[in-house]
């Protein structure tokens, strides 16, 4: 089969899937209030996952700790909404809260972006985990603002499916958002970087700078999906805000769909969704979902490296392709090794002189 | 004054066991460059062999510390052949997942198997204090975790020391080519290299199960630790990981002593990250300058 009847059965089977979310609503026993609040949560975890593959699949940054953003935009949305906190004890409406606490996340992803954009590979990843437990603890020692570990209540007053409806509206809109970035010039300077860093900053591109303001989107839209959960949780503390399983689940989605492709968390968090139902439909393996999770994380990394996307497309083994972006790393080879290993790299490329259309078909379009 | 010393003792001794804890993912990243992701999750689940053994057979955690050694030396050699094997010469990013999940599976089994409580384990020898005079206390519990420390540090750099399989170690470490043309078999090295600082790893997690809370998640912080000492001290080296892991217990245990109110304990976690921050940050080109190789403070 070729590559135009992939992307029609694709597109089918999006807009088919749009529609039916569209009417889930309506569909009287199958719309009720609590299928609603699972799929509104599902969207949501699509969304991070979207956001989390801005920096951990198109610019080549495994963000460890990316549950943090959601944390703390549930967190600012808390203080805001809430009467229990000492320092803001107003109860803002919900819209201002809304987008104060994006722009706050976005603030603070900036910061933190400044410093960790600058490190490579592993230690970006353990230094964002670092991060994530760190903003857990400082929200418990600021007790007069969040009222220490306790939590915060907010008033429960939300009309599910018109909240269903604003999430479905704001993921599709990220969907084209992450559709359309790809395809700007901003987006190919990530690919760039992510390819070859050095590269990309010797063509003149502004790799610190891109980073950054990739990693501040990516932050600021978790953070506003972190303060939407929040409203319709009415209720947050420390354990529930800032949780793992939201980057596990950011990083697994997006890994077994394809990582740094469009469609590739969408499918796999979807994929993970249904294959959650699956087991906790049978009383046995409902504690053991995330057992099989990490099983198949081992296996999509070693065995499926670009995720499912990869496997229609019958693509390479895609994260071999990740360039060490430091000579330290290596250091336990010899300097002769680390010359050989780059220049087989340099010859598997197909352009070895463009960084940029290094993967011509990688989200289905040639260039 | 007496807050100041006692403070330093127990930085002290919270330093002694922060080595033990350290020491295997140090050297696991300075010999075969791989991070291990899982490495909380081997003091983990030593914890919990240790609780085990001393609720259901009431033995102490300090003499089931060595077949729980040995149990985990066998765990840590099948897993490496399995696992790690296929991983160790690609690139940082994809160990770096696959151990990621290795964490998730073994944290969340220990959840299946044992429940998410908070377990502590009681140990009868190491009930109690010494005091020092009116000025100080001393934890048993503390000294004895210190002691076997500092036996398994000694004991440990005499065998990269003196030993034929401890000499193949650092020159894996190394140079890996050259270790291999003068007839070191790599895999053999790796797999023991592995097999052992699981082995210490779980073994410190059984000492300590005594003094830190025991659940299944209680992984990562530690594993966040061991990266900010190793950030200090540089790879697979055993007296840096000493002095850094002397450092890092000192600066927390002052901090939890002399911070406000009851936020000591979190307190100290901010500080060991604001510590790997300033240190990641100040040296944003790696940490390790010219990378040090297992123990090259030797010379």
């Amino acid at each position: 089969m070729n590559k135009a009847v992939f992307k029609t059965i694709g597109l089918v089977l999006a807009a088919l899937l749009v529609a039916m979310l569209f009417f889930l609503p309506m569909l009287g026993h199958y719309g009720n209030d609590s299928t609603l609040f699972t799929v509104t949560l599902l969207l949501a975890s699509v969304g991070t996952a979207i956001s989390w593959n801005l920096t951990g699949g198109f610019t080549g940054y495994v963000d460890f700790g990316h549950a943090v953003w959601w944390g703390i935009g549930a967190y600012t949305t808390g203080v805001l909404m809430s009467n229990e906190s000492e320092w803001i004890p107003q109860q803002w409406p919900l819209v201002p809260a809304l987008i104060v606490s994006m722009f706050f996340t976005a603030l603070v992803a900036n910061l933190v972006g400044r410093l960790t954009m600058r490190l490579s590979g592993p230690y970006f990843s353990i230094a964002m985990l670092g991060f994530f437990v760190f903003f857990r603890e400082v929200v418990r020692v600021v007790g007069p603002l969040t009222n220490r570990g306790i939590g915060l209540t907010i008033k429960p007053v939300i009309n599910r499916p018109l909240w269903y409806y604003i999430t479905l509206i704001f993921v599709l809109f990220l969907v084209y958002l992450s559709w359309w970035l790809r395809r700007t010039r901003f987006g190919a300077s990530l690919i760039a970087i992510r390819e070859d860093e050095i590269g990309a900053e010797m063509r003149g591109i502004d790799t610190t700078r891109n980073k950054v303001m990739v990693f501040t989107l990516s932050g600021a839209i978790t953070g506003l999906l972190g303060g939407m959960w929040a409203y319709q949780n009415t209720f947050l503390d420390p354990d529930i805000a800032f949780v793992e399983v939201r980057t596990i689940d950011a990083v697994m989605g997006t890994m077994l769909g394809g990582l740094g492709t469009v469609a590739g968390p969408i499918i796999g968090m979807v994929f993970l969704f249904v294959l959650r139902e699956l087991l906790w439909t049978q009383e046995s393996l409902l504690q053991t979902h995330l057992i099989v999770q990490g099983l198949l994380l081992g296996a999509v990394v070693l065995y499926l490296p670009k995720g499912l996307m990869g496997l229609v497309r019958g693509e390479v083994a895609f994260l071999d392709r990740f360039r060490e972006r430091s000579s330290t790393f290596d250091g336990m080879e010899s300097a002769v090794l680390e010359a050989q290993e780059s220049s087989i790299s340099d010859s598997e490329n197909e352009h070895p002189n463009d960084p940029v259309a290094m993967h011509p078909t990688w989200d289905g379009r040639t260039s | 004054m007496d807050t100041l010393v006692q403070a330093l003792i127990n930085g002290i001794a919270v330093g002694g066991f922060l080595t033990l804890m350290v020491l295997g993912f140090s050297i696991i990243w300075g010999v075969m460059g791989v991070i291990n992701f899982a490495h909380g999750e081997f003091i983990m689940v030593g914890a919990y062999m240790a609780w085990y053994a001393r609720s259901e057979w009431g033995v102490e955690p300090l003499y089931s510390a060595l077949p729980i050694f040995l149990i985990m030396f066998v765990v840590g050699f099948v897993l490496q052949k399995l696992v790690v094997n296929k991983v160790i010469d690609r690139p940082h990013l994809v160990s770096l997942l696959v151990m990621f999940a290795v964490s998730i599976i073994m944290s969340n089994s220990v959840k299946l198997i044992a429940g998410a409580d908070f377990r502590r384990v009681n140990s009868d020898i190491q009930r109690g204090f010494w005091e020092l005079g009116d000025i100080a206390t001393i934890p048993r519990k503390h000294t004895v975790v210190l002691v076997v420390a500092i036996i398994v540090l000694v004991a440990l750099q005499t065998f990269l020391q003196k030993t034929r399989l401890g000499k193949s170690i650092r020159a894996a470490a190394q140079n890996r080519e050259a270790a291999q043309i003068v007839g070191i078999d790599i895999k053999w090295v790796y797999a023991f290299t592995f097999a052992l600082c699981i082995g210490i790893t779980a073994m410190s997690g059984a000492l300590t199960s005594t003094i830190i809370p025991v659940f299944p998640f209680m992984g990562p912080p530690w594993a966040l630790r061991a990266f900010v000492i190793t950030a200090l001290s540089g790879l697979g080296s055993v007296k840096g990981t000493l002095g850094a892991a002397m450092f890092l217990g000192l600066l927390e245990s002052l901090v939890a002593t002399y911070a406000p109110g009851s936020s000591g304990s979190q307190l100290a976690v901010i500080t060991a990250f604001g510590l790997l921050v300033v240190t990641l940050v100040l040296r944003p080109q790696g940490l390790f300058g010219g990378l040090r190789p297992v123990d090259a403070g030797g010379h």
